[in-house]
């Protein structure tokens, strides 16, 4: 900051957005700062992502002032939005697949030259951006042909080639490994020397320390306070978060842990995974830990049978798994959660009840009717069990915040009873104590007999969670370790492929 | 594990069920609240002398006769455009050849003549099932080449000819019947056509709101790779979902066929674009999984009205394209409109 104190390049001045019964944001004063990184957290649902959705005019019917560089603006459409410097970074990736990396971060703008589109310079500048982001790729690849962590970049090279003032990320890194977060806090950290006022999403705390200046914390739609962040702890933020004190702390519950319930042997798909062995037991919960690109999913995906095996047997309390599709697994009760909620976990057009009984579709049938009044107790329970907010059934899954809907995917796959569980990522991206809330589902699912395989990059939660965690490395197992052994660090340095003694 | 009160979660969110039942019938209220509007402006223009004989029997029976034959055809559609695969291009190939091949086989009998007209209907339907359903063809394209495939298969075999009954080896009685069937009126009044459009209604409204496989249809049509990730074979509910276009476009070619007296290639054209535009304005969203097949029926009234008022003021064919096709574009513009604001939301 300079020593004539700091350039305010945001204001929003009691700003307010209501949903059909809820207000979603209440009265809000936030203001940002040219050159500083501004956490904005708060429990799910808190109003945090429609406060940003405010700016980046998807509303228009927002109260309120908005002032962007001293100016009164209307932010009504996303188009003034962008014209007036405010760029956005949803958390789901708005690429369109099939056309190239070049063509989607020059989307907004493509260079002509008379009638057609200047090929050369859309090169030029898609390179120039994204060598800001520290991307280094042939603008003429496909979208589809790169990682989710590039087409996060990418994304982020294309906001830029709008030249925003304001940047907005909602929960960027909840879907990227450790590695990749430090290479994106590096390129945020270039992006606040350029000048930008950022405003970062994050339910993780400890990131929240590290990359920004100051934080906002919101509650129930109100703010609650906005401050440097120097002069917090973790514990400060945490009780402004929830309105009271949290104690968090890990005690392991009993188990009592069985049979092998799910056996794998000698199983392989060329190219993801090679000759691996694991055993699953009865009332056990058993983690799988490794960076990404290590070949968890593709494992998780196979052991459900969404994929096919290359080689190697399954068994489930020792009979061989001998059918093939999702449908038949499902039907010997083994589910996998996937950790792609959006595309592949949910159907955010649908209700909430819809989404729910989606995977016990088949059970719900008298006669030669389906009906989903068999399923309304299960939904009603699961909704209760894990808070699930707002209560009602028939609500759109869209209209949910990102916690609640990643409680209404765990909802989908214990409405059907599941004797085997496969967890990918479970608690991405929602707060502590919904975090608490499916950690105790968890344990209580496991704890009834059940088997569950957490494959996490969530390492206090591997830690606190898991009877046994395999690191798994290039596609293959390494280690073995007992909850007496796991540290995070131990995790870690395991992970990266550096022993510890 | 950590320890935290949760903020209590009994708040009745009552509102958000009753305004999503309550849309849901004003929306299929509404497209018949329109056909309404339809029948009394075709009354206040009879009033002022603009057109004559829309207020009679003989006018309303037409209108019904032609509603229940879109309407058959659009109930089929719908399941295609339900299931996010936007509409079955071959629907007008596959009525013409329904009917060409039943006049041709009627000198074996009348119900196998039909049975096996219907069978080279649903033929054409399991391919286009397989080839999209399973192999993932754009669903357009392909069905546009399947409907010029089976034009080739026509004008080949049969060449420009318009195929009648062979009264010379053909049982006059079976002719009698084919060409009489759907003219036949119960109580003087509903047609066999209307007749089947209302069971097809019913069933194809029980099949999508009250079994397994409309659960299913709609998670497929709504979110497909979130189908697949939960265990449901999309591959199979797409599949069949062209299967049931296909089986009411060939019953569609049944009635058409009775109707002229003739088989021909041009039975059917056309039919692609109003039984789609009837699923649209009846309220299933080109983006799939939603909408009812009630309201289809009742696109198909508002169409079969406008259609025959639209011939009464005297605007001529490609005047009358040009409005359908515009009311199309701006039910799908507001459509997709609509659900852009949706697909925006996230986290
Ligand atoms: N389109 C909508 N229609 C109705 N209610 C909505 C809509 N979008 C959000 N809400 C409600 O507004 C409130 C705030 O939601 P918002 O998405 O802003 O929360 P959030 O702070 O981003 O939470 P999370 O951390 O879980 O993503 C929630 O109660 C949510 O259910
Ligand atoms: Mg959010």
């Amino acid at each position: 900051m300079s020593e004539d104190g700091p350039v305010v390049a945001l204001e929003m001045k009691q700003v307010g957005k209501r949903f059909p019964g809820t207000i979603a944001v209440d009265s809000v004063d936030f203001e940002v700062y040219a050159g500083e990184v501004h956490a904005l957290v708060g429990e799910n649902g808190a109003g945090k992502s429609t406060l940003m959705k405010m700016l980046a005019g998807s509303f228009n019917d927002y109260t309120g002032e908005i002032l962007i560089n001293g100016e009164k603006v209307d932010l009504h459409t996303p188009s003034m939005a962008m014209k007036h410097g405010v760029g956005m970074i949803y958390q789901e990736l708005s690429l369109a697949d099939p056309i190239s990396i070049g063509e989607n971060i020059v989307a907004g703008h493509l260079p002509r030259r008379g009638v057609f589109v200047d090929r050369a310079a859309l090169a030029a500048e898609a390179k120039r951006l994204m060598s800001i982001v520290g991307l280094d790729l042939d603008p003429d690849l496909p979208i589809e042909e790169i990682s989710q962590h590039e087409a996060q970049l990418v994304e982020i090279a294309k906001v830029l080639g709008t030249n925003p003032s304001i940047l907005v990320m909602d929960e960027p890194t909840s879907a990227l490994s450790r590695d990749e977060v430090e290479r994106l806090f590096a390129i945020i950290g270039n992006l606040r020397k350029r000048g930008l006022a950022i405003v970062y999403i994050s339910h993780h705390l400890p990131e929240v320390f590290r990359i920004a200046d100051r934080v906002t914390v919101m509650r129930d739609g109100k703010k609650v306070a906005s401050r440097d962040i120097a002069s917090l702890t973790r514990e400060e933020i945490v009780q402004m978060m929830v309105g009271r004190s949290v104690k968090e702390f890990y005690s392991r519950a009993e188990r009592t842990i069985g049979e092998v319930r799910y056996r794998v042997k000698d199983l392989s798909r060329w190219g993801f995974f090679h000759h691996v062995d694991l055993e699953a037991r009865v009332g056990e919960i058993l983690g799988i830990c490794g960076l990404s690109g290590a070949g968890r999913s593709e494992l998780a995906r196979v052991l459900v049978g969404l994929d096919p095996a290359d080689e190697g047997t399954m068994e489930l309390d020792g009979t061989v798994l001998s059918g093939s599709g999702m449908a038949y697994y499902l039907a010997k009760g083994i589910a996998y959660l996937t950790e792609d909620r959006k595309s592949e976990g949910l159907a955010l057009r649908l209700s909430m009840e819809d989404n729910i009984l989606s995977s016990i579709v088949p059970r719900l049938r008298r006669g030669l009717r389906y009906d989903k009044r068999l399923g309304r107790t299960t939904v009603r329970d699961l909704v209760r069990a894990l808070s699930i907010y707002p209560t009602d059934p028939a609500v759109t899954l869209a209209n949910l915040s990102g916690g609640n809907q990643q409680k209404v995917l765990l909802a989908k796959w214990l409405a059907g009873g599941p004797r085997v569980l496969i967890l990918d990522e479970p608690t991405r991206g929602v707060d502590i104590g919904a975090k608490v809330i499916i950690h105790e589902a968890v344990e209580k699912l496991a704890g009834a007999g059940n088997t569950v395989i957490l494959i996490s990059s969530d390492l206090p939660e591997l830690v606190g969670l898991a009877d046994r965690v395999l690191i798994m490395r290039q596609g293959r197992f390494v280690r073995e370790m007992s909850y007496e052994q796991c540290t995070e660090e131990s995790l870690l340095l395991a992970a990266n492929g550096e022993e510890s003694a | 594990m950590a320890t935290a009160e949760m903020k209590p979660i009994d708040v009745p969110d009552a509102r958000y069920l009753r305004s999503s039942r309550f849309s849901r019938i004003v929306n299929v209220a509404g497209i018949y609240g329109i056909a309404v509007l339809f029948i009394i402006a075709g009354a206040v223009l009879q009033g002022l002398g603009v057109i004559n004989n829309f207020m009679t029997t003989r006018n309303f029976l037409n209108i019904i006769d032609a509603v229940a034959l879109l309407g058959i055809v659009a109930a089929g559609m719908a399941f295609v455009t339900y299931s996010g695969h936007y509409a079955d291009l071959s629907v007008p190939t596959t009525m013409a050849l329904t009917g060409i091949v039943t006049v041709e086989l009627l000198h074996y009998g009348f119900v196998p003549a039909v049975l096996a007209g219907l069978a080279v209907g649903l033929l054409i339907g399991a391919v286009n099932a397989v080839v999209v359903g399973r192999f993932r063809a754009n669903p357009i394209i392909w069905t546009l080449a399947m409907s010029y495939v089976t034009m080739g298969v026509i004008r080949l075999v049969w060449v420009n000819r318009q195929i009648y009954p062979d009264v010379q080896t053909d049982n006059l009685r079976t002719i009698a019947l084919f060409d009489g069937i759907f003219r036949l009126r119960l109580f003087n009044v509903v047609s066999l056509p209307v007749l089947l459009m209302i069971l097809i209604m019913l069933a194809g409204h029980f099949l999508m709101t009250r079994t397994v496989y409309g659960a299913q249809l709609k998670l497929t049509g709504s979110a497909r790779r979130t189908a697949t990730f939960s265990g449901v074979n999309a591959e199979r509910v797409v599949g069949i979902a062209f299967l049931l276009a296909a089986f009411t476009a060939a019953v569609g070619g049944l009635i058409i066929t009775s109707l002229s007296r003739v088989g021909a290639w041009y039975n059917g054209t056309g039919y692609e674009f109003r039984a789609v535009t009837a699923v649209v304005i009846g309220g299933v969203t080109l983006a799939g999984g939603r909408g009812t097949i009630i309201g289809v029926i009742g696109g198909a009234f508002v169409i079969g009205l406008m259609n025959n008022i639209m011939t009464l003021i005297g605007i001529g064919t490609f005047s009358q394209d040009m409005i359908r096709g515009a009311i199309f574009i701006l039910v799908v513009g507001i459509n997709a409109k609509s659900l852009r604001s949706l697909g925006r939301d996230d986290a």
